[in-house]
């Protein structure tokens, strides 16, 4: 092999390795992980109509949990899913829509009418955002216990220890993100920035735009 | 001078060109999950005794939720699979399908080992108690419910369609949609044996 063919050779793995490296450096695609499947349900919501995983497939869904008893702030969970939605025109979601999902972990006193009175109660738009639980409390701990890894337990006193968790799910039924722990940036700001990275992923995977989405992927180039 | 550098130049061009190609990941035919955490195990039963997700580290596991009534979706992917795990020759002995019925009441293990025999000698039905299914279901997002079919056919069961593959470390790492050809999967799955 002469040397001019070796400079070749050089010359093709170095542009190749420097491309990959500058790729993960900057980042020029960023993603939000596909994490894992978002549970499968059927729920009964504040209006005592069953809402279930499929009907909330194809748009973006934020999902919460909580009970209507939980003392006040409650981790600022209903403060927070109303920021984001009053804020929802600062992500670029060019008309994907954005459900709101607040599961209650407390079956017994919730029930559908109490479901509809709180939200009225926190002024909730009930049109995007549902309140839905089940009856069926073992099913209820699979779908949050397990399928979105949530801890929560009846104290039996009244109360229940939970964690505060918020869990960004896409179209296809996919975990993208979860919120458990504060930041030095404010939830909402983080959950509408992520709303817009899983847009435009959205919008713009297609054709050859998709290999560089998948290898953003690849590489971890995660939105912070 | 200046023709040897054009040269040199055209050849870079042409072997970083030649090189991303060859070298470029695979791109997968399913949607790639990146889950830090293994697959949630269940034991369910076969014709053949206790079936467990863990009994095949090592292997692929494609796992499928339907169930023997089915009259469209069910019998295209379970043939598709099939047809996918001939392609693949010798090597289709790492990849084993599971169907999980959705159907406990009607589907039992020797009906549903008749079942998927049509299909692929290897394939393995498994199925258990209505509350078993309602959970390992749910935590692989596979939303399913009754509906009324025909005096002939009885009930259906609506339900989510997708084939989903777990690598041979027990991780979820894709999933197919309906509609996903015989080419794509056996392509998917030939990628991932040789990892």
């Amino acid at each position: 092999m002469n040397k001019t063919l070796l400079h070749v050779l050089y010359g093709i793995l170095a542009v190749v390795m420097i491309s990959v490296f500058a790729f993960k450096v900057f980042q020029p695609i960023q993603v939000l992980p596909r994490m894992q499947l978002a549970p499968a349900f059927s729920l009964i919501d504040q209006d005592n109509t069953p809402l279930t995983s499929e009907d909330l497939r194809g748009d973006f869904t934020l999902y919460t949990i909580t009970y209507t008893n939980c003392p006040p702030p409650c981790y600022n969970i209903n403060e927070t899913m109303q920021e984001v939605q009053s804020r929802l025109n600062e992500a670029p979601l060019d008309g994907i829509e954005v459900n709101f999902v607040t599961i209650s972990i407390d079956p017994d006193r919730d029930t559908p009418e109490a479901l509809n009175a709180y939200a009225r109660s926190i002024g909730a738009d009930i049109s995007k955002w549902r309140f839905a639980t089940t009856t069926n409390k073992s099913l209820l701990k699979t779908i949050i216990g397990s399928g979105f890894e949530t801890y929560y337990e009846d104290k039996g006193d009244g109360t229940f220890a939970f964690d505060p968790a918020f869990i960004l799910v896409d179209g296809w039924g996919i975990v993208r993100s979860e919120y458990r722990y504060a930041t030095e940036v404010s939830l909402p700001d983080r959950i509408l920035r992520h709303l817009g990275v899983l847009a435009e992923e959205v919008h713009n995977s297609t054709g050859s735009a998709k290999l560089a989405y998948e290898a953003a992927h690849l590489f971890l180039c995660y939105a912070p | 001078m200046k023709i040897k550098f054009f040269i040199l130049a055209i050849a870079i061009i042409l072997g970083v060109t030649v090189g991303v190609y060859f070298l470029r990941p695979h791109t997968f035919h399913g949607t790639v999950i990146q889950s830090p955490d293994t697959a949630h195990d269940f034991t369910l039963t076969s014709a053949a005794g206790e079936v467990s997700l863990s009994d095949f580290r090592g292997k692929l596991v494609l796992l499928y939720f339907g169930y023997t009534f089915c009259p469209d979706i069910c019998p295209a992917t379970l043939a598709n699979v099939g047809q996918a795990l001939r392609e693949l020759g010798n090597d289709a002995g790492d990849a084993q399908l599971i169907m999980i019925s959705l159907d406990p009441e009607r589907d039992t293990p020797e009906k549903l080992a008749k079942y998927t025999a049509h299909f692929h000698p290897s394939f393995i039905g498994v199925t258990g108690s209505p509350e078993q299914l309602a959970e390992v279901a749910s935590l692989y997002g596979i939303f399913y419910q009754k509906t009324e079919g025909s005096a002939a056919s009885g009930y259906l069961i609506d339900h989510t369609a997708t084939l989903l593959v777990i690598d041979r470390d027990g991780y979820l790492k894709l999933v197919f949609p309906f509609g996903v050809t015989v080419p794509e999967i056996a392509d998917d799955l030939k990628y991932m044996l040789r990892q």
